[in-house]
C-alpha cells in the first residue's frame, strides 16, 4: 500500500490542485473531441489488448535491477535527468540512459538488435522505422505484459495512449507484415508523438486584420501581406532535409487530396503518385511563396526556421508541433506571447491533416530473460501518466496520452495542445513508412525538390524526377514490377 | 667444437621453434595479432559485405555476387559523388601545396615576428574537422553569420554561400585549405630547414639568378616532402566526411555529396549495408589507382631532377 502511495504521488514540478481552477470547460471539450473521434475509429483494434485488473502489482518486484535505455534526445534525455531520483525511489531500479543523436541511436538500435544479446532493455524507436525494425520481428509482444496484473500497474491504463500514435508504433502484423493491423502489440507511444501545425504571430495578423489562413492561397495571400524587410511573411524547410518532402510538401499534397502510393506495400504494385497534379501543385505552393519566404529560406532546415521564428522574423508557418517548446518558452523565444496555433491549411473540401509523427518504446526479443519483467516495469513507468504530464509542462513535449491533451492545468497554461491534439488525431501514417525504403525515397524527392527551390528545375520536372527514380528504387525492392 | 655442435646446443627447441622463431613470435605476434583484427578481418569481412544484399532489417543478406558493383557502375549518383571527390581532390591538393610550400619560403625568410604567426597559423589543424564544419556554418549563417554580417556592412549583397553547388563546392574547398595548408607549409618548413647551404651557394656563384636557384635547386630538393604532403592529403581529401558532414549535409541537392559521405548516407543512413560496402571497396581501388598513378608522377619527377 505504502509503494502504492509512492507511485500516485505527484512528479517535481507538478502544479498543485489548487491551481486547476478557472480552466475553460469548452477548451476541454474541444480538445476531447478532438483526440476522441480517432480513438472511436481505432476503439475495436484497442480491445485487442485486456486492462490489467487485480492487485497483485509491487513496483519494488525488481528493486535492485540495472537496466540500459536507448533513448530520443529530443528533450526526454532533459525529462529523464530531473526524474531519475524518483525513477529510482519508486521502483528501487536503477536506468542507465543513452541518448546519442537520432541517425546514431538508429545505427545502435539495428546493432543489438542484431546481435545475441541487446546492450539496451529498452530502446527507443523512430516511428517511421517501425515496419523495419519492428517489422523485423526484434521486440518482444507486449500483450500478455499488459494483462498481466502483477506486473502492470493498474492506473496505467493502455487505452489513454493516442490512438494514431498505438497503430503507428504499436500493432504489427507481423505475418502479413501490415503496420497498424493485427493484435499483437510490440511497443508503447513515447516518449513523444506529433504531428505538424500552424504557428503565426496574433500581433501581426491582428494589426494587419487577418485572420489565420484557411486554404494555401490564403496563406501565400497573408505572406504576401506580412512581407517586409524585417519580418517574413511565411517560411518552410527549404533545405535538402527529411521535412522538406514530408512535413512541408507532404502536407500540401493531401491536404490537396493527393494520395502518395496506390497500391499494396507488400505486394508489387506500390506506385508513388508523386507526378499528379497535386504533387506538382503542392511544390508550386512552396515556390510561389519563396518571395515572401526568408532570403535563404533554402538554406532553412529544422534550427533555422525554429530560430527564425523564435526571434521574431517569421510571420506565418506550419512546423512540427514539438517546436511549441522553445516557441512558447519565454526565456527563449522573443514571441512566445505573441504566438498563435492553428490547424493546417487545407483546400477546399479537405481535411486538415500532416505526417504522424513520434516514436515507440519496445522490449528487444534478446534482452536477458531474467531482466524482462523489470524493462517493462520501467516501461510502464517512463510512460505513465504523471511522466507523460511532466514532459509536457516543463518541456512541452508532445504528449502520448489523451488525457495529457485534456488537462485542465495544462490546457490553460498551453492552449496550443487544443490544436496539437487534434493535429495527431487527424494525423495520417506515412505511406513510404511501410516499407523499408522510406529514407532513400525521402532523400530523392529532398533533392529534387530542394533544386526547384533553388530555380534549377520546376515544379513539373521536379515531381517527374521524383517518380521517375521512386519507380526505379520500388522496382529493385521488389515493391514494384 | 665444430660449429654445428654449438649451434646445436644453443638452440632449445621448443614446441618445433628455437630460441630465435619463439622470439619472432613473441615480438610480431601482438603486431600480426592487432593487424589481423583490426585491418584484414574488417577488410575480408567488408568485401564479403559488398557481395550480400544485407539491409537494416535483416541478419544476414543474402549473396549477390558483383550485383551492388554493376549498380553502382549505373547509379548516376554514384558517378556524382565520384566527380564531387574528384573536384575535391584536384582543387584542395592544389590550393593546399601551392600556398603550403609558397609560405614554407616565405618563412624561411625569418622575419621578425614570424615564430609567432607560424604558431597561429597551425591552429586550425589542432580542430576537429566536423567542429570546423559546423563552426563554418555558423560564421556563414544567412541570418546571423559574422562573415555575412561583415559583408553586409561593407554594403555588399547578403551573399548565398551555401545555396548553389558551385560556390558551396569553392567554400568546401577554401574551408579545406584553410584548415589543411599549414600541414603542407610544416612539411615543407622542416625539409627547407635541412637543405644543404652549399648546393645553393654553389648555384649562387655560379652566378643564377634567385628564380634559377628556386626552380631548378632548391624546388627539386624539396620535391621529396612536397610529394609526401601531396598524396597524404590527397588520400584525406579524397576521405573528405566529417567537414561536409557538419558544414553542408552533402547539400545543395546532391552538390558536395562525395564517395566517402555517399557511402554514409547508403550505410547509416539508407542502412544500406551491402551497397555502402560496395562503395567503400570502389573508393578504395580508386584510391589504389591514384595513388599509384600520382606516386609514379612525383618519383619521375624526383628522378628528373636528379
Amino acid at each position: 500500500m505504502k509503494d502504492k502511495d509512492k507511485d500516485a504521488r505527484p512528479l517535481e514540478g507538478e502544479r498543485s490542485e489548487g491551481n486547476r481552477k478557472g480552466v475553460s470547460r469548452r477548451r476541454v471539450m474541444q480538445t476531447a473531441t478532438a483526440v476522441g473521434l480517432s480513438g472511436t475509429a481505432l476503439g475495436g483494434l484497442m480491445k485487442a489488448v485486456p486492462q490489467a485488473k487485480a492487485a497483485g502489482f509491487d513496483p519494488m518486484k525488481y528493486k535492485g535491477t540495472e537496466l540500459n535505455m536507448l533513448l530520443v534526445p529530443e528533450g526526454e534525455d532533459k525529462v529523464m535527468v530531473d526524474l531519475m531520483p524518483q525513477f529510482e525511489a519508486e521502483t528501487g531500479m536503477k536506468l542507465n540512459i543513452t541518448a546519442p543523436a537520432v541517425g546514431p541511436l538508429i545505427e545502435k538500435t539495428l546493432q543489438n538488435l542484431k546481435a545475441d544479446k541487446s546492450g539496451f532493455e529498452i530502446i527507443n524507436y523512430l516511428g517511421f522505422l517501425t515496419t523495419q525494425q519492428v517489422g523485423g520481428g526484434y521486440f518482444t509482444q507486449l500483450n500478455d505484459l499488459i494483462s498481466n496484473a502483477d506486473e502492470t500497474p493498474p492506473d496505467w491504463d493502455f487505452d489513454d495512449f493516442i490512438p494514431g500514435a498505438v497503430k503507428n508504433v504499436g500493432y504489427f502484423d507481423l505475418k502479413n507484415k501490415g503496420r497498424g493491423q493485427g493484435k499483437d502489440l510490440y511497443g508503447i507511444p513515447g516518449m513523444h508523438s506529433g504531428s505538424v501545425i500552424y504557428f503565426y504571430r496574433k500581433d501581426l495578423f491582428d494589426a494587419a486584420g487577418l485572420k489565420p489562413a484557411k486554404t494555401w492561397d490564403e496563406f501565400r495571400e497573408t505572406a504576401k501581406k506580412l512581407h517586409s524587410d524585417k519580418v517574413a511573411g511565411c517560411s518552410f524547410i527549404g533545405k535538402n532535409d527529411f521535412s522538406l518532402a514530408f512535413v512541408e510538401w507532404y502536407t500540401r499534397f493531401i491536404t490537396n487530396g493527393g494520395v502518395l502510393m496506390s497500391g499494396d506495400p507488400n505486394g508489387t504494385n506500390f506506385k508513388p503518385n508523386v507526378n499528379s497534379p497535386e504533387g506538382i501543385l503542392a511544390l508550386q505552393l512552396m515556390i510561389d511563396c519563396l518571395p515572401y519566404a526568408p532570403k535563404n529560406v533554402t538554406q532553412y532546415a529544422y534550427t533555422e526556421n525554429v530560430d527564425g521564428f523564435s526571434t521574431g522574423k517569421i510571420a506565418q508557418m506550419i512546423f512540427w508541433s514539438t517546436i511549441a517548446g522553445p516557441v512558447f518558452d519565454k526565456s527563449k523565444s522573443l514571441v512566445a506571447d505573441k504566438t498563435g496555433t492553428a490547424a493546417v491549411p487545407a483546400a477546399a473540401g479537405q481535411k486538415p491533416s500532416a505526417i504522424q509523427g513520434g516514436w515507440g518504446l519496445g522490449i528487444p526479443k534478446n534482452v536477458d530473460p531474467a531482466k524482462k519483467m523489470a524493462a517493462w516495469r520501467a516501461l510502464t513507468w517512463l510512460t505513465s501518466k504523471k511522466v507523460n504530464k511532466y514532459e509536457v509542462e516543463k518541456y512541452q513535449i508532445d504528449a502520448s496520452r489523451q488525457s495529457t491533451f485534456k488537462d485542465p492545468d495544462l490546457l490553460k497554461q498551453f492552449p496550443y495542445l487544443t490544436d496539437s491534439a487534434a493535429a495527431i488525431a487527424n494525423a495520417s501514417t506515412l505511406p513510404t513508412s511501410n516499407i523499408p525504403e522510406t529514407f532513400p525515397l525521402n532523400d530523392i524527392m529532398n533533392v529534387e525538390f530542394s533544386n526547384a527551390l533553388l530555380g534549377q528545375q520546376d515544379a513539373k520536372t521536379a515531381c517527374a524526377n521524383v517518380q521517375t527514380q521512386w519507380e526505379a528504387v520500388l522496382r529493385k525492392g521488389g515493391h514494384l514490377i | 667444437m665444430n660449429i654445428a655442435s654449438v649451434a646445436a646446443r644453443r638452440s632449445v627447441v621448443i614446441g618445433g621453434l628455437n630460441h630465435r622463431g619463439v622470439a619472432v613470435l613473441l615480438l610480431l605476434g601482438p603486431c600480426l595479432l592487432y593487424l589481423a583484427a583490426f585491418a584484414i578481418y574488417p577488410l575480408i569481412y567488408s568485401l564479403k559485405l559488398s557481395l550480400t544484399d544485407l539491409q537494416a532489417a535483416e541478419a544476414h543478406g543474402r549473396w549477390i555476387g558483383l550485383r551492388n558493383y554493376g549498380d553502382l557502375l549505373r547509379d548516376p549518383f554514384f558517378w556524382n559523388a565520384t566527380r564531387n571527390s574528384a573536384i575535391m581532390v584536384t582543387a584542395s591538393v592544389t590550393i593546399q601545396v601551392v600556398l603550403g610550400v609558397a609560405m614554407a619560403l616565405f618563412f624561411n625568410l625569418h622575419l621578425r615576428g614570424s615564430a609567432l604567426v607560424r604558431g597561429i597559423l597551425v591552429l586550425p589543424m589542432l580542430i576537429s574537422p566536423t567542429i570546423v564544419g559546423v563552426m563554418w556554418r555558423s560564421l556563414l549563417n544567412p541570418d546571423w553569420g559574422l562573415v555575412t554580417w561583415v559583408i553586409q556592412q561593407l554594403g555588399f549583397d547578403q551573399p548565398a554561400w551555401l545555396t548553389s553547388v558551385s560556390t558551396t563546392m569553392f567554400i568546401l574547398v577554401l574551408i579545406d585549405s584553410w584548415q589543411w595548408t599549414p600541414f603542407v607549409f610544416i612539411i615543407v618548413y622542416a625539409r627547407i630547414q635541412a637543405l644543404p647551404h652549399e648546393v645553393v651557394e654553389a648555384a649562387q656563384i655560379d652566378g643564377a639568378s634567385r628564380y634559377d636557384v628556386f626552380r631548378h635547386v632548391t624546388l627539386p630538393l624539396l620535391m621529396p616532402a612536397i610529394a609526401f604532403a601531396a598524396v597524404f592529403r590527397a588520400v584525406d581529401a579524397f576521405r573528405s566526411f566529417d567537414l561536409i558532414f557538419g558544414l553542408t549535409y552533402g547539400s545543395p541537392g546532391r552538390g558536395t555529396v562525395t564517395l566517402a559521405f555517399f557511402a554514409f548516407q547508403n550505410g547509416f543512413h539508407f542502412q544500406n549495408y551491402g551497397y555502402a560496402a560496395a562503395v567503400s571497396y570502389m573508393m578504395l581501388i580508386i584510391l589504389m589507382i591514384g595513388m599509384t598513378v600520382l606516386l609514379r608522377y612525383f618519383g619521375l619527377r624526383a628522378r628528373h631532377a636528379q
